[in-house]
C-alpha cells in the first residue's frame, strides 16, 4: 500500500510537472494575447510527432527534445503572423479560427504519420527501487527537467529585457506602446515561447504515453482546467494548480475508479469558475 | 437582403421550392443518397439551433453536444429499454435536453466571452464521462442499437425501418423546426436576442433582463439540438457515448461559420457543402476533417460572414452599380 502511494504521488507530480509546462504555454499566450488558444493540445502533440520523427532519424531522444519544439515554434510563427494576427481584437473569433487550426494539425498528421498510436522508449531504461516496486529513473529525469525549464522561463521573465517587455504588455498594453516597446513582436514571440513549451511537453511526456494524432484533445481540456483553477495569466498559478489537481487525481484514483474522480474535478472546476473567475490563487 | 423585411413573399417561394425538389429527390436517388441527406438534414437541424444560441445570440457554446448526445439516448434508451412508442419518445428528446439546458444555462449564462466557452465545454465533458462509464444504461462507447415502431399521429403512420420513410419524417420535421426558428427569430423576441449579440450591456440598460433572455436562447437551442439527437438516433438506428463528446459541438461551429452565422439559411447551406465536400473527398482522402478545418480558418479569415454575407455582399455590389 504505503509503495502504491508513493508511487502514485510520483506520478501525480510528474504529470503535472509537464502539465504545468502545457498550461504555462497556454496561459501565456491567454495572458498577453488574451486569445484562447484551442490548437493548444495539437501542437502538443505535434511536438510528440516531430520526436518520433526525429529519433527514428538521429536515434536520439535528447536531439529530438531540442529540436521538436523549435519546429513546432516555426509552425507557432506561422499561425500567429498568419492567422492570429488578423483576426486578434476578437476573441470568440479566434476560439473559432484555432479550433480549425486544430482539426487540419490533427488530421494532418493522422494522414502522415497515421492513426495507430506509437511507441516512444525512454532513454534511460534504468529503475530504482521503491519499497515492494520499480520506478523508472526517466520519470524522475522528465520532472527536473521540467523544473530546470520552469526556473529557466522564471529567470526569462524576471530578468530579461523581453520579460520585461513580456510583463508591461500584460499590465497595461496601452502604455507599453506609449513607451515604444514593440508590441506585436512581444505578441509573435510569446505565441512561438508558448507553441514551443507545448511541443516540449509533449516530447517528455511521449515515453509516458503513447504518441497519437488525438493525444492532445484531453490534454488540451485539461490545460483549460489548469489555468482557471490557477487564474488565467497567473503563471505561478497554474505551475500550483497543475501539480495540485494532477496530485489530487493520482491520489484519487487509487480510492475510488478514475471516471467519478474526473466528474468531481469538473464539478469543481465548475464552482470556482462561478465562484472565483479569477481562479483560486489570483488576487 | 432576400431574408429582410417585406422580401417574404421571396422567402417562402425559395423554401417551397427547395422543399418540392426534396420531396421529389428520392424518386430519382438510390438509397445510399436517401440516407445520406436524411442525416444531412439533421445536421441541419443541428446547426440551425446552434446559430440560434451563437449566431443571433451572441454565445459561442461548445456544449451542444450534450444536448444532441441527451437526445439520441433518450429516444434509443425509452424505445429500447422502456418500449415507449416513437412519438412520445421524440417528444422527450426535446423536454429533457431543454430541462438539461435550463440547468447548465442557469449556470452558465452568468459568464461571458471566453469563460463562457470553457464552461459549455466542461458540461459536455462531463456528460461524455458519464456517457462513457455508465455502461450499462448508455452502452458506453460501444453504443447501443433499436428498431423504432413507427410512428402515429391519428390515422397517420410512417414506418421509420423503411429509409425512404425515415427519409420524409425527418424533412418534415426539420422544415417544420425552421420555419419555427425563422419565425420566431422575427418576433420581439428574437429581436431581443439580437440585441442582446450586438450590446448586451445596452439591452440591459433598456430594461431587459439579459440573463433570462440568454436562458432562453440556450434553453430552446437545447431543445431542438436534442431534436436533432432524436432524430439522427432514429435515423441510424443507434446512439453512443460519442455523440456526447464535445467536439461533435464543433460540426455545428463549421457549419454555421462556413454559410454564415445569424442567418438559418447559413448554416443549412454550410452544412450541405461541408458534408457533400466531405462525402466527395473521403474517395481520396482518409482524412476529410483536413479540409474541414482548412475550410474554417480559411472563411474566418477571408469571409467572416460565410457564403451568405459573400452572396449578399455581391448582390449589394450589383445593385449599386446597376
Amino acid at each position: 500500500m504505503i509503495s502504491n502511494l508513493t508511487v502514485a504521488i510520483l506520478n501525480g507530480v510528474v504529470w503535472g510537472l509537464i502539465m504545468a509546462l502545457i498550461a504555462l504555454g497556454l496561459n501565456m499566450i491567454f495572458g498577453l494575447l488574451h486569445i484562447i488558444n484551442m490548437a493548444h493540445g495539437a501542437l502538443y502533440m505535434l511536438g510528440a510527432v516531430v520526436a518520433w520523427y526525429f529519433i527514428e532519424l538521429t536515434g536520439s531522444f535528447w536531439i529530438a527534445l531540442i529540436i521538436a519544439p523549435l519546429c513546432v515554434g516555426v509552425i507557432g510563427l506561422i499561425i500567429e503572423r498568419g492567422l492570429i494576427r488578423k483576426i486578434e481584437d476578437k476573441p470568440i473569433i479566434t476560439i473559432i479560427c484555432t479550433f480549425g487550426v486544430m482539426l487540419a494539425v490533427q488530421q494532418l498528421v493522422l494522414m502522415i504519420f497515421g492513426g495507430s498510436p506509437r511507441r516512444i522508449a525512454p532513454p534511460i531504461a534504468y529503475r530504482f527501487p521503491i519499497f515492494t516496486l520499480q520506478y523508472p529513473l526517466m520519470r524522475i529525469m522528465i520532472a527536473l527537467i521540467s523544473i530546470g525549464l520552469m526556473s529557466g522561463l522564471w529567470i526569462f521573465l524576471r530578468k530579461t529585457k523581453y520579460g520585461l517587455w513580456m510583463r508591461a504588455v500584460v499590465q497595461d498594453r496601452e502604455m507599453a506602446v506609449g513607451l515604444g516597446i514593440p508590441v506585436n513582436k512581444v505578441y509573435m514571440w510569446t505565441f512561438v515561447l508558448g507553441s514551443a513549451l507545448a511541443a516540449f511537453s509533449g516530447v517528455l511526456a511521449a515515453p509516458i504515453v503513447s504518441v497519437e494524432f488525438m493525444m492532445g484533445r484531453d490534454v488540451l481540456i485539461m490545460a483549460f482546467i489548469i489555468v482557471i483553477v490557477g487564474g488565467m495569466g497567473n503563471l505561478e498559478g497554474s505551475v500550483l494548480a497543475a501539480v495540485m489537481i494532477s496530485l489530487i487525481q493520482g491520489i484519487g484514483s487509487l480510492f475510488v475508479p478514475p471516471s467519478i474522480a474526473t466528474i468531481f474535478a469538473l464539478a469543481f472546476m465548475i464552482i470556482v469558475l462561478l465562484v472565483r473567475p479569477q481562479g483560486l490563487f489570483g488576487e | 437582403m432576400f431574408l429582410q423585411k417585406g422580401k417574404s413573399f421571396g422567402f417562402i417561394l425559395i423554401f417551397a421550392l427547395i422543399l418540392l425538389v426534396l420531396i421529389a429527390l428520392p424518386f430519382s436517388v438510390d438509397l445510399f443518397y436517401q440516407t445520406f441527406l436524411t442525416e444531412l438534414f439533421v445536421w441541419i437541424l443541428f446547426a440551425i439551433s446552434f446559430d440560434l444560441i451563437f449566431g443571433y445570440t451572441g454565445l459561442l457554446s461548445f456544449g451542444q453536444a450534450l444536448f444532441f448526445g441527451l437526445g439520441s439516448y433518450t429516444v434509443t434508451i425509452l424505445i429500447r429499454k422502456f418500449g415507449l412508442n416513437t412519438e412520445l419518445s421524440l417528444l422527450l428528446s426535446i423536454v429533457i435536453p431543454i430541462l438539461f439546458a435550463w440547468f447548465v444555462g442557469y449556470f452558465s449564462v452568468r459568464l461571458t466571452g471566453i469563460h463562457f466557452v470553457i464552461i459549455t465545454i466542461i458540461f459536455a465533458i462531463i456528460g461524455n464521462v458519464i456517457g462513457d462509464t455508465w455502461t450499462s444504461l448508455t452502452g458506453g462507447a460501444d453504443g447501443l442499437t433499436f428498431s423504432p415502431p413507427p410512428f402515429r399521429l391519428g390515422f397517420f403512420q410512417i414506418n421509420l425501418m423503411d429509409i425512404k420513410g425515415n427519409y420524409y419524417f425527418v424533412l418534415t420535421i426539420v422544415a417544420i423546426s425552421f420555419l419555427f426558428l425563422r419565425r420566431m427569430i422575427q418576433s420581439p423576441l428574437g429581436k431581443v436576442f439580437i440585441s442582446i449579440r450586438e450590446n448586451d450591456e445596452r439591452a440591459r440598460l433598456i430594461g431587459y433582463n439579459v440573463q433570462r433572455y440568454k436562458l432562453i436562447a440556450f434553453m430552446i437551442a437545447g431543445g431542438l439540438s436534442g431534436l436533432a439527437g432524436g432524430l439522427y438516433s432514429l435515423t441510424l438506428k443507434y446512439a453512443s457515448a460519442g455523440y456526447l463528446h464535445w467536439s461533435v459541438s464543433g460540426h455545428a461551429v463549421v457549419y454555421t461559420i462556413v454559410g454564415g452565422m445569424g442567418t438559418l439559411i447559413g448554416p443549412a447551406l454550410g452544412a450541405a457543402i461541408v458534408m457533400s465536400l466531405e462525402h466527395y473527398l473521403i474517395n481520396f482522402l482518409q482524412a476529410t476533417d483536413l479540409v474541414v478545418g482548412i475550410a474554417l480558418v480559411f472563411m474566418v479569415l477571408v469571409a467572416p460572414k460565410g457564403l451568405v454575407g459573400l452572396i449578399q455582399s455581391r448582390l449589394k455590389r450589383g445593385k449599386t452599380s446597376a
